[in-house]
Protein backbone atom coordinates (compact mmCIF):
# COMPACT_ATOMS: atom_id res chain seq x y z
CA UNK A 1 0.00 0.00 0.00
CA UNK A 2 2.75 2.40 0.95
CA UNK A 3 4.96 1.89 -2.10
CA UNK A 4 2.19 1.92 -4.70
CA UNK A 5 0.83 5.25 -3.49
CA UNK A 6 3.79 7.28 -4.66
CA UNK A 7 3.48 5.93 -8.23
CA UNK A 8 0.01 7.41 -8.60
CA UNK A 9 1.18 10.65 -6.94
CA UNK A 10 3.86 11.01 -9.63
CA UNK A 11 1.23 10.13 -12.28
CA UNK A 12 -0.97 12.89 -10.90
CA UNK A 13 1.90 15.39 -10.99
CA UNK A 14 2.63 14.35 -14.60
CA UNK A 15 -1.03 14.83 -15.40
CA UNK A 16 -0.89 18.31 -13.86
CA UNK A 17 1.94 19.20 -16.26
CA UNK A 18 0.04 17.64 -19.19
CA UNK A 19 -3.05 19.66 -18.30
CA UNK A 20 -1.38 23.05 -17.86
CA UNK A 21 1.42 23.26 -20.45
CA UNK A 22 -0.89 22.67 -23.48
CA UNK A 23 -3.16 25.45 -22.16
CA UNK A 24 -0.24 27.89 -22.32
CA UNK A 25 0.76 26.64 -25.79
CA UNK A 26 -2.84 26.89 -27.01
CA UNK A 27 -3.03 30.45 -25.71
CA UNK A 28 0.24 31.21 -27.52
CA UNK A 29 -1.23 29.87 -30.80
CA UNK A 30 -4.71 31.37 -30.51
CA UNK A 31 -3.91 34.73 -28.97
CA UNK A 32 -3.28 37.75 -31.21
CA UNK A 33 0.29 38.99 -31.45
CA UNK A 34 1.30 42.20 -33.12
CA UNK A 35 4.82 42.48 -34.48
CA UNK A 36 5.34 46.20 -34.12
CA UNK A 37 4.11 47.50 -30.82
CA UNK A 38 5.08 50.26 -28.50
CA UNK A 39 7.97 48.99 -26.30
CA UNK A 40 6.25 50.62 -23.33
CA UNK A 41 3.85 47.66 -23.42
CA UNK A 42 6.60 45.35 -22.16
CA UNK A 43 7.84 47.60 -19.39
CA UNK A 44 7.12 46.57 -15.78
CA UNK A 45 3.79 47.78 -14.42
CA UNK A 46 4.19 50.89 -12.30
CA UNK A 47 0.73 52.41 -12.57
CA UNK A 48 1.49 54.42 -15.72
CA UNK A 49 4.80 55.91 -14.59
CA UNK A 50 7.95 55.15 -16.56
CA UNK A 51 9.76 52.65 -14.28
CA UNK A 52 12.74 54.00 -12.39
CA UNK A 53 15.77 51.90 -11.45
CA UNK A 54 16.11 48.16 -11.05
CA UNK A 55 13.04 45.94 -11.08
CA UNK A 56 14.60 43.61 -8.53
CA UNK A 57 15.04 46.34 -5.96
CA UNK A 58 16.56 45.63 -2.55
CA UNK A 59 14.58 46.67 0.44
CA UNK A 60 14.21 45.80 4.11
CA UNK A 61 11.10 43.85 5.11
CA UNK A 62 11.61 44.59 8.86
CA UNK A 63 10.55 41.09 10.01
CA UNK A 64 13.96 39.43 9.93
CA UNK A 65 13.64 38.07 13.48
CA UNK A 66 10.57 36.01 12.61
CA UNK A 67 12.33 34.46 9.60
CA UNK A 68 15.24 33.34 11.79
CA UNK A 69 12.81 31.88 14.34
CA UNK A 70 10.94 30.12 11.52
CA UNK A 71 14.06 28.31 10.34
CA UNK A 72 14.53 26.84 13.82
CA UNK A 73 10.97 26.08 14.93
CA UNK A 74 9.59 24.80 11.61
CA UNK A 75 12.00 21.88 11.75
CA UNK A 76 11.05 21.32 15.40
CA UNK A 77 7.36 21.00 14.48
CA UNK A 78 8.02 18.29 11.93
CA UNK A 79 10.10 16.37 14.47
CA UNK A 80 7.18 16.55 16.90
CA UNK A 81 5.24 14.39 14.41
CA UNK A 82 7.62 11.51 15.14
CA UNK A 83 6.54 11.75 18.78
CA UNK A 84 2.87 12.24 17.84
CA UNK A 85 2.58 9.14 15.67
CA UNK A 86 4.33 6.86 18.18
CA UNK A 87 2.58 8.22 21.30
CA UNK A 88 0.29 5.17 21.60
CA UNK A 89 3.26 2.79 21.52
CA UNK A 90 5.26 4.67 24.19
CA UNK A 91 4.82 4.29 27.99
CA UNK A 92 3.12 7.25 29.68
CA UNK A 93 6.25 8.25 31.63
CA UNK A 94 7.97 9.27 28.41
CA UNK A 95 5.58 12.17 27.99
CA UNK A 96 7.18 14.05 30.95
CA UNK A 97 10.60 14.58 29.27
CA UNK A 98 8.77 15.64 26.10
CA UNK A 99 6.86 18.27 28.09
CA UNK A 100 10.12 19.48 29.67
CA UNK A 101 11.65 19.67 26.17
CA UNK A 102 8.64 21.64 24.93
CA UNK A 103 8.93 23.96 27.95
CA UNK A 104 12.59 24.69 27.13
CA UNK A 105 11.68 25.38 23.49
CA UNK A 106 8.75 27.51 24.58
CA UNK A 107 10.98 29.59 26.85
CA UNK A 108 13.47 30.05 23.99
CA UNK A 109 10.64 31.07 21.68
CA UNK A 110 9.32 33.53 24.24
CA UNK A 111 12.75 35.15 24.63
CA UNK A 112 13.11 35.36 20.84
CA UNK A 113 9.66 36.96 20.62
CA UNK A 114 10.71 39.47 23.30
CA UNK A 115 13.87 40.32 21.32
CA UNK A 116 11.94 40.59 18.04
CA UNK A 117 9.77 43.27 19.63
CA UNK A 118 12.79 45.49 20.40
CA UNK A 119 13.09 47.79 17.42
CA UNK A 120 16.51 49.31 18.09
CA UNK A 121 18.54 46.07 17.82
CA UNK A 122 17.29 45.20 14.32
CA UNK B 1 1.70 23.40 -59.93
CA UNK B 2 -0.79 26.08 -60.77
CA UNK B 3 -3.32 27.57 -58.44
CA UNK B 4 -6.70 26.34 -59.62
CA UNK B 5 -9.70 28.53 -59.65
CA UNK B 6 -11.78 28.05 -56.51
CA UNK B 7 -15.02 26.19 -57.01
CA UNK B 8 -17.12 23.92 -54.83
CA UNK B 9 -16.31 20.92 -57.02
CA UNK B 10 -12.57 21.49 -56.55
CA UNK B 11 -13.07 21.80 -52.81
CA UNK B 12 -14.96 18.47 -52.67
CA UNK B 13 -12.29 16.89 -54.86
CA UNK B 14 -9.46 18.01 -52.60
CA UNK B 15 -11.27 16.76 -49.48
CA UNK B 16 -11.91 13.35 -51.10
CA UNK B 17 -8.31 13.17 -52.31
CA UNK B 18 -7.07 13.87 -48.76
CA UNK B 19 -9.42 11.23 -47.32
CA UNK B 20 -8.20 8.69 -49.88
CA UNK B 21 -4.56 9.26 -48.95
CA UNK B 22 -5.25 9.12 -45.21
CA UNK B 23 -7.15 5.85 -45.63
CA UNK B 24 -4.37 4.37 -47.74
CA UNK B 25 -1.59 5.34 -45.36
CA UNK B 26 -3.50 4.16 -42.27
CA UNK B 27 -4.45 0.79 -43.75
CA UNK B 28 -1.02 0.07 -45.26
CA UNK B 29 1.19 1.35 -42.42
CA UNK B 30 -0.89 2.14 -39.31
CA UNK B 31 -2.86 -1.09 -38.97
CA UNK B 32 0.15 -3.44 -39.41
CA UNK B 33 2.10 -1.44 -36.78
CA UNK B 34 -0.89 -1.67 -34.41
CA UNK B 35 -1.05 -5.44 -34.90
CA UNK B 36 2.68 -5.87 -34.32
CA UNK B 37 2.41 -3.81 -31.12
CA UNK B 38 -0.62 -5.78 -29.89
CA UNK B 39 1.36 -8.99 -30.40
CA UNK B 40 3.84 -7.88 -27.73
CA UNK B 41 1.37 -6.29 -25.26
CA UNK B 42 0.24 -8.54 -22.41
CA UNK B 43 -3.61 -8.55 -22.40
CA UNK B 44 -5.11 -7.36 -19.08
CA UNK B 45 -7.43 -9.68 -17.19
CA UNK B 46 -10.92 -8.44 -16.19
CA UNK B 47 -13.48 -10.63 -14.40
CA UNK B 48 -11.57 -13.80 -15.27
CA UNK B 49 -11.40 -12.99 -18.98
CA UNK B 50 -8.25 -12.12 -20.89
CA UNK B 51 -9.03 -8.99 -22.88
CA UNK B 52 -7.76 -9.67 -26.40
CA UNK B 53 -8.53 -7.08 -29.12
CA UNK B 54 -11.27 -9.29 -30.59
CA UNK B 55 -12.95 -9.75 -27.20
CA UNK B 56 -12.65 -5.97 -26.62
CA UNK B 57 -14.51 -5.27 -29.87
CA UNK B 58 -17.21 -7.77 -28.85
CA UNK B 59 -17.48 -6.11 -25.44
CA UNK B 60 -17.92 -2.66 -26.93
CA UNK B 61 -20.69 -3.77 -29.28
CA UNK B 62 -22.45 -6.15 -26.88
CA UNK B 63 -23.21 -4.52 -23.48
CA UNK B 64 -24.19 -7.81 -21.86
CA UNK B 65 -20.66 -9.16 -22.31
CA UNK B 66 -18.95 -5.82 -21.82
CA UNK B 67 -20.55 -4.73 -18.56
CA UNK B 68 -17.57 -5.71 -16.31
CA UNK B 69 -15.47 -3.37 -18.43
CA UNK B 70 -17.16 -0.32 -16.83
CA UNK B 71 -16.06 -1.15 -13.28
CA UNK B 72 -12.58 -2.07 -14.48
CA UNK B 73 -12.30 1.31 -16.20
CA UNK B 74 -13.50 3.13 -13.07
CA UNK B 75 -10.84 1.39 -10.98
CA UNK B 76 -7.98 1.91 -13.41
CA UNK B 77 -5.17 4.27 -12.39
CA UNK B 78 -5.64 6.57 -15.36
CA UNK B 79 -9.34 7.11 -14.68
CA UNK B 80 -8.60 7.83 -11.02
CA UNK B 81 -5.85 10.32 -11.86
CA UNK B 82 -7.59 12.07 -14.74
CA UNK B 83 -11.28 11.93 -13.92
CA UNK B 84 -12.92 10.89 -10.73
CA UNK B 85 -11.14 11.47 -7.46
CA UNK B 86 -8.40 13.26 -9.36
CA UNK B 87 -8.02 16.23 -11.63
CA UNK B 88 -11.34 16.31 -13.49
CA UNK B 89 -13.46 16.10 -10.34
CA UNK B 90 -11.35 18.74 -8.60
CA UNK B 91 -11.57 21.09 -11.60
CA UNK B 92 -15.35 20.76 -11.81
CA UNK B 93 -15.65 21.29 -8.05
CA UNK B 94 -13.37 24.35 -8.36
CA UNK B 95 -15.54 25.73 -11.19
CA UNK B 96 -18.62 25.27 -9.04
CA UNK B 97 -16.83 27.10 -6.20
CA UNK B 98 -15.93 30.03 -8.48
CA UNK B 99 -19.57 30.34 -9.51
CA UNK B 100 -20.74 30.03 -5.90
CA UNK B 101 -18.28 32.70 -4.81
CA UNK B 102 -19.37 35.15 -7.50
CA UNK B 103 -23.06 34.64 -6.86
CA UNK B 104 -22.74 34.59 -3.06
CA UNK B 105 -20.59 37.72 -2.85
CA UNK B 106 -22.99 39.47 -5.24
CA UNK B 107 -25.89 38.58 -2.98
CA UNK B 108 -23.95 39.82 0.08
CA UNK B 109 -23.22 43.14 -1.62
CA UNK B 110 -26.79 43.47 -2.96
CA UNK B 111 -25.75 42.91 -6.57
CA UNK B 112 -26.94 40.28 -9.03
CA UNK B 113 -23.63 38.76 -10.13
CA UNK B 114 -23.23 36.81 -13.37
CA UNK B 115 -26.73 36.74 -14.79
CA UNK B 116 -27.07 37.26 -18.53
CA UNK B 117 -24.89 34.51 -20.01
CA UNK B 118 -27.11 31.54 -20.81
CA UNK B 119 -30.17 33.18 -19.31
CA UNK B 120 -32.37 32.12 -22.23
CA UNK B 121 -30.92 28.63 -22.59
CA UNK B 122 -31.10 27.80 -18.86
CA UNK B 123 -34.41 29.49 -18.09
CA UNK B 124 -35.66 26.51 -16.08
CA UNK B 125 -32.99 26.99 -13.42
CA UNK B 126 -33.11 30.71 -12.81
CA UNK B 127 -30.58 30.74 -9.98
CA UNK B 128 -27.93 29.30 -12.30
CA UNK B 129 -28.56 32.02 -14.84
CA UNK B 130 -24.95 33.10 -15.30
CA UNK B 131 -23.26 29.72 -15.18
CA UNK B 132 -22.06 29.80 -18.84
CA UNK B 133 -20.23 33.02 -17.91
CA UNK B 134 -17.41 30.78 -16.60
CA UNK B 135 -17.04 29.14 -20.04
CA UNK B 136 -16.99 32.61 -21.61
CA UNK B 137 -14.28 33.67 -19.15
CA UNK B 138 -12.20 30.60 -20.01
CA UNK B 139 -12.47 31.29 -23.74
CA UNK B 140 -11.58 34.93 -23.12
CA UNK B 141 -8.46 33.92 -21.15
CA UNK B 142 -7.34 31.53 -23.90
CA UNK B 143 -7.78 34.26 -26.48
CA UNK B 144 -5.68 36.83 -24.61
CA UNK B 145 -2.02 37.52 -25.21
CA UNK B 146 0.43 36.43 -22.52
CA UNK B 147 2.53 39.55 -22.03
CA UNK B 148 5.97 38.75 -20.67
CA UNK B 149 7.69 41.88 -19.37
CA UNK B 150 11.00 42.86 -20.91
CA UNK B 151 14.06 41.52 -19.05
CA UNK B 152 11.92 39.02 -17.17
CA UNK B 153 13.25 35.50 -16.56
CA UNK B 154 11.04 33.81 -19.17
CA UNK B 155 11.36 30.18 -18.10
CA UNK B 156 10.72 30.74 -14.39
CA UNK B 157 8.01 33.27 -15.19
CA UNK B 158 6.06 30.70 -17.23
CA UNK B 159 6.97 27.79 -14.94
CA UNK B 160 5.28 29.41 -11.94
CA UNK B 161 1.65 28.80 -13.16
CA UNK B 162 2.54 25.22 -14.14
CA UNK B 163 4.09 24.61 -10.71
CA UNK B 164 0.97 25.97 -9.01
CA UNK B 165 -1.28 23.59 -11.00
CA UNK B 166 1.05 20.66 -10.35
CA UNK B 167 1.23 21.27 -6.60
CA UNK B 168 -2.55 21.62 -6.31
CA UNK B 169 -3.01 18.42 -8.37
CA UNK B 170 -0.68 16.66 -5.96
CA UNK B 171 -2.79 17.90 -3.03
CA UNK B 172 -5.96 16.58 -4.70
CA UNK B 173 -4.43 13.16 -5.26
CA UNK B 174 -4.07 12.56 -1.51
CA UNK B 175 -7.71 13.20 -0.57
CA UNK B 176 -9.92 10.16 0.00
CA UNK B 177 -13.46 10.72 -1.34
CA UNK B 178 -14.66 7.26 -0.32
CA UNK B 179 -13.37 3.99 1.05
CA UNK B 180 -10.54 2.89 -1.31
CA UNK B 181 -11.38 5.88 -3.53
CA UNK B 182 -8.16 7.84 -3.32
CA UNK B 183 -5.57 8.42 -6.03
CA UNK B 184 -2.46 8.03 -3.88
CA UNK B 185 -2.86 6.10 -0.63
CA UNK B 186 0.42 6.99 1.10
CA UNK B 187 1.38 6.06 4.67
CA UNK B 188 2.93 9.49 5.31
CA UNK B 189 0.16 11.34 3.47
CA UNK B 190 0.05 14.30 5.85
CA UNK B 191 3.79 14.94 5.50
CA UNK B 192 3.37 14.94 1.70
CA UNK B 193 0.56 17.46 2.11
CA UNK B 194 2.85 19.73 4.19
CA UNK B 195 5.56 19.43 1.54
CA UNK B 196 3.13 20.35 -1.26
CA UNK B 197 1.62 23.25 0.71
CA UNK B 198 5.10 24.73 1.03
CA UNK B 199 5.32 24.98 -2.76
CA UNK B 200 2.73 27.74 -3.14
CA UNK B 201 4.43 30.71 -1.37
CA UNK B 202 7.80 29.70 -2.83
CA UNK B 203 6.26 29.65 -6.31
CA UNK B 204 4.83 33.08 -5.59
CA UNK B 205 8.28 34.34 -4.57
CA UNK B 206 9.99 32.82 -7.65
CA UNK B 207 7.32 34.11 -10.02
CA UNK B 208 7.55 37.59 -8.53
CA UNK B 209 11.35 37.60 -8.70
CA UNK B 210 11.26 36.40 -12.32
CA UNK B 211 8.85 39.11 -13.46
CA UNK B 212 11.48 41.78 -12.66
CA UNK B 213 9.06 44.39 -11.41
CA UNK B 214 8.64 46.16 -8.09
CA UNK B 215 5.00 45.52 -7.12
CA UNK B 216 5.22 41.74 -7.75
CA UNK B 217 8.42 41.58 -5.73
CA UNK B 218 6.81 43.25 -2.74
CA UNK B 219 3.93 40.76 -3.08
CA UNK B 220 6.29 37.80 -3.27
CA UNK B 221 8.16 38.87 -0.14
CA UNK B 222 4.81 39.32 1.61
CA UNK B 223 3.89 35.75 0.56
CA UNK B 224 7.12 34.54 2.14
CA UNK B 225 6.45 36.37 5.41
CA UNK B 226 2.90 35.06 5.43
CA UNK B 227 4.32 31.53 5.13
CA UNK B 228 6.56 32.28 8.12
CA UNK B 229 3.57 33.34 10.19
CA UNK B 230 1.03 30.59 9.46
CA UNK B 231 2.97 27.43 8.73
CA UNK B 232 3.95 26.45 12.28
CA UNK B 233 0.40 26.84 13.72
CA UNK B 234 -0.89 24.84 10.71
CA UNK B 235 1.46 21.94 11.45
CA UNK B 236 0.82 22.06 15.20
CA UNK B 237 -2.98 22.12 14.81
CA UNK B 238 -2.88 18.85 12.83
CA UNK B 239 -0.54 17.23 15.39
CA UNK B 240 -3.52 16.80 17.77
CA UNK B 241 -5.40 14.83 15.09
CA UNK B 242 -2.32 12.68 14.46
CA UNK B 243 -1.99 11.94 18.18
CA UNK B 244 -5.64 10.81 18.40
CA UNK B 245 -5.60 8.83 15.14
CA UNK B 246 -2.10 7.37 15.58
CA UNK B 247 -1.43 7.51 11.85
CA UNK B 248 -0.37 9.95 9.12
CA UNK B 249 -2.47 8.19 6.46
CA UNK B 250 -5.62 10.19 5.59
CA UNK B 251 -7.76 7.06 5.12
CA UNK B 252 -6.57 5.94 8.58
CA UNK B 253 -7.56 9.33 10.03
CA UNK B 254 -11.08 8.98 8.58
CA UNK B 255 -11.40 5.44 9.93
CA UNK B 256 -10.34 6.66 13.39
CA UNK B 257 -13.35 9.03 13.40
CA UNK B 258 -15.96 6.27 13.08
CA UNK B 259 -17.24 6.98 16.62
CA UNK B 260 -17.00 10.76 16.92
CA UNK B 261 -15.70 13.55 14.70
CA UNK B 262 -12.42 15.14 15.83
CA UNK B 263 -14.17 18.50 15.43
CA UNK B 264 -15.95 17.83 18.74
CA UNK B 265 -12.84 16.50 20.51
CA UNK B 266 -10.42 19.15 19.28
CA UNK B 267 -12.43 22.30 18.52
CA UNK B 268 -9.36 24.51 19.11
CA UNK B 269 -7.34 22.56 16.58
CA UNK B 270 -10.13 22.80 14.01
CA UNK B 271 -10.35 26.57 14.60
CA UNK B 272 -6.60 27.08 14.13
CA UNK B 273 -6.58 24.88 11.03
CA UNK B 274 -9.44 26.88 9.54
CA UNK B 275 -7.67 30.21 10.19
CA UNK B 276 -4.33 28.99 8.85
CA UNK B 277 -6.05 27.42 5.82
CA UNK B 278 -7.47 30.86 5.01
CA UNK B 279 -3.94 32.27 5.29
CA UNK B 280 -2.57 29.46 3.11
CA UNK B 281 -5.22 30.18 0.47
CA UNK B 282 -4.32 33.90 0.49
CA UNK B 283 -8.00 34.73 0.89
CA UNK B 284 -9.41 37.76 2.68
CA UNK B 285 -8.63 38.61 5.53
CA UNK B 286 -5.18 37.17 4.73
CA UNK B 287 -4.79 38.22 1.08
CA UNK B 288 -1.72 40.29 1.97
CA UNK B 289 0.42 39.01 -0.97
CA UNK B 290 -2.29 39.93 -3.49
CA UNK B 291 -3.61 43.03 -1.77
CA UNK B 292 -5.25 44.59 -4.81
CA UNK B 293 -5.99 47.94 -3.20
CA UNK B 294 -2.39 48.40 -1.98
CA UNK B 295 0.07 46.86 -4.45
CA UNK B 296 -1.92 46.54 -7.74
CA UNK B 297 -2.34 42.73 -7.74
CA UNK B 298 0.61 41.70 -5.62
CA UNK B 299 2.74 38.99 -7.14
CA UNK B 300 0.17 38.44 -9.92
CA UNK B 301 0.65 41.94 -11.36
CA UNK B 302 2.65 40.94 -14.45
CA UNK B 303 0.68 37.78 -15.21
CA UNK B 304 -1.88 37.99 -17.98
CA UNK B 305 -3.99 35.74 -20.17
CA UNK B 306 -3.83 32.00 -19.66
CA UNK B 307 -0.89 32.19 -17.23
CA UNK B 308 -3.13 34.17 -14.87
CA UNK B 309 -5.99 31.76 -15.61
CA UNK B 310 -3.89 28.75 -14.62
CA UNK B 311 -2.90 30.43 -11.34
CA UNK B 312 -6.56 31.14 -10.57
CA UNK B 313 -7.50 27.54 -11.45
CA UNK B 314 -4.77 26.29 -9.11
CA UNK B 315 -6.03 28.64 -6.37
CA UNK B 316 -9.58 27.32 -6.56
CA UNK B 317 -8.44 23.69 -6.80
CA UNK B 318 -6.41 24.47 -3.67
CA UNK B 319 -9.54 25.89 -2.03
CA UNK B 320 -11.33 22.60 -2.78
CA UNK B 321 -8.31 20.61 -1.55
CA UNK B 322 -7.99 22.48 1.76
CA UNK B 323 -11.74 22.28 2.43
CA UNK B 324 -11.52 18.54 1.70
CA UNK B 325 -8.52 18.18 4.02
CA UNK B 326 -10.46 19.99 6.77
CA UNK B 327 -13.37 17.58 6.21
CA UNK B 328 -11.04 14.58 6.24
CA UNK B 329 -9.20 15.60 9.38
CA UNK B 330 -12.00 17.00 11.51
CA UNK B 331 -15.42 16.10 10.08
CA UNK B 332 -15.21 12.37 9.41
CA UNK B 333 -14.37 12.54 5.72
CA UNK B 334 -16.69 10.45 3.58
CA UNK B 335 -18.44 8.71 6.50
CA UNK B 336 -22.23 8.98 6.69
CA UNK B 337 -25.36 6.83 6.48
CA UNK B 338 -25.93 4.79 3.32
CA UNK B 339 -28.93 6.14 1.45
CA UNK B 340 -28.46 4.86 -2.11
CA UNK B 341 -28.97 1.43 -3.67
CA UNK B 342 -26.15 -0.18 -5.59
CA UNK B 343 -26.10 0.33 -9.35
CA UNK B 344 -25.83 -2.80 -11.47
CA UNK B 345 -25.66 -3.06 -15.26
CA UNK B 346 -26.39 -6.62 -16.47
CA UNK B 347 -25.59 -8.07 -13.02
CA UNK B 348 -22.14 -6.51 -12.82
CA UNK B 349 -21.42 -3.91 -10.17
CA UNK B 350 -20.82 -0.31 -11.27
CA UNK B 351 -21.11 1.60 -7.97
CA UNK B 352 -22.05 0.11 -4.61
CA UNK B 353 -24.53 2.00 -2.43
CA UNK B 354 -21.88 2.77 0.22
CA UNK B 355 -19.62 4.33 -2.38
CA UNK B 356 -22.34 6.52 -3.87
CA UNK B 357 -23.50 7.81 -0.50
CA UNK B 358 -19.90 8.38 0.66
CA UNK B 359 -19.29 10.54 -2.43
CA UNK B 360 -22.46 12.48 -1.62
CA UNK B 361 -21.56 13.06 2.06
CA UNK B 362 -17.99 14.04 1.17
CA UNK B 363 -19.19 16.51 -1.48
CA UNK B 364 -21.80 18.08 0.81
CA UNK B 365 -19.36 18.53 3.71
CA UNK B 366 -16.59 19.85 1.46
CA UNK B 367 -18.93 22.29 -0.24
CA UNK B 368 -20.14 23.55 3.15
CA UNK B 369 -16.60 24.11 4.45
CA UNK B 370 -15.57 25.79 1.20
CA UNK B 371 -18.53 28.18 1.43
CA UNK B 372 -17.45 28.98 5.02
CA UNK B 373 -13.98 29.77 3.64
CA UNK B 374 -15.50 32.00 0.94
CA UNK B 375 -17.76 33.94 3.33
CA UNK B 376 -15.10 36.12 5.07
CA UNK B 377 -14.39 37.76 1.70
CA UNK B 378 -17.74 39.48 1.89
CA UNK B 379 -17.43 40.79 5.44
CA UNK B 380 -13.80 41.21 6.51
CA UNK B 381 -11.17 43.87 5.84
CA UNK B 382 -7.53 42.93 5.20
CA UNK B 383 -5.28 42.27 8.18
CA UNK B 384 -1.91 44.06 8.50
CA UNK B 385 1.36 42.16 7.93
CA UNK B 386 2.92 42.77 11.36
CA UNK B 387 -0.38 41.96 13.09
CA UNK B 388 -0.55 38.66 11.19
CA UNK B 389 3.02 37.79 12.22
CA UNK B 390 2.39 38.76 15.85
CA UNK B 391 -0.92 36.81 15.93
CA UNK B 392 0.59 33.75 14.28
CA UNK B 393 3.58 33.56 16.61
CA UNK B 394 2.19 34.76 19.91
CA UNK B 395 -1.42 33.56 19.92
CA UNK B 396 -1.95 30.74 17.40
CA UNK B 397 1.17 28.78 18.41
CA UNK B 398 0.29 29.12 22.10
CA UNK B 399 -3.26 27.84 21.71
CA UNK B 400 -2.15 25.08 19.35
CA UNK B 401 0.11 23.80 22.14
CA UNK B 402 -2.94 23.81 24.42
CA UNK B 403 -4.69 21.78 21.69
CA UNK B 404 -1.87 19.20 21.71
CA UNK B 405 -2.06 18.85 25.49
CA UNK B 406 -5.85 18.35 25.23
CA UNK B 407 -5.22 15.55 22.72
CA UNK B 408 -2.63 13.89 25.01
CA UNK B 409 -5.00 14.22 27.98
CA UNK B 410 -7.82 12.63 25.95
CA UNK B 411 -5.57 9.67 25.15
CA UNK B 412 -4.32 9.21 28.74
CA UNK B 413 -7.70 9.55 30.42
CA UNK B 414 -9.05 6.91 28.08
CA UNK B 415 -11.73 9.03 26.40
CA UNK B 416 -10.58 7.98 22.93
Amino acid sequence: MAETGFDTLWLMILFGILASVPALILAKIVAPRRRFVNPVKFLPMECGQVPLGEGKARFMMQYYAYVIMFVVFDVMTIFLYVWGTSLLALPQVVTIPIIVFLAILGAAMGYAMYLSGKKDIW
Amino acid sequence: MTIEEFSFANFIKSVLWLAFWILTVVSLIGIPILFILLFYVEPPEIAGMKITPYLLLTMITNPQVGAPLIRATLESDFFKVAVFPGFGFASIFATLLIFTERKLLAKMQIRVGPHYAGKEALWWIRQFGGFPQLIADLLKLIGKEIIIPASADKIIFLAAPVTMVVASAGLVSLIPVGENWVVADIDVGLLVIFALLGFFPLTALLGSWASNSKYPFIGGLRALHQLVSYEIPLFLSILGVVILAGTLNLTGVVNAQSDIWFLFLLPIGAFIFFITALAELERIPFDIPEAESEIVAGWLTEYSGMAYGLIQLANYVKLYALAAIFVTLFMGGWSGPTIFDSIYIFDSLVFSGEELSSFLWFSIKTFGVAVLMILPRGINPRIRMDILLRTGWAKLIAISFINIFIAVALIYTGVV
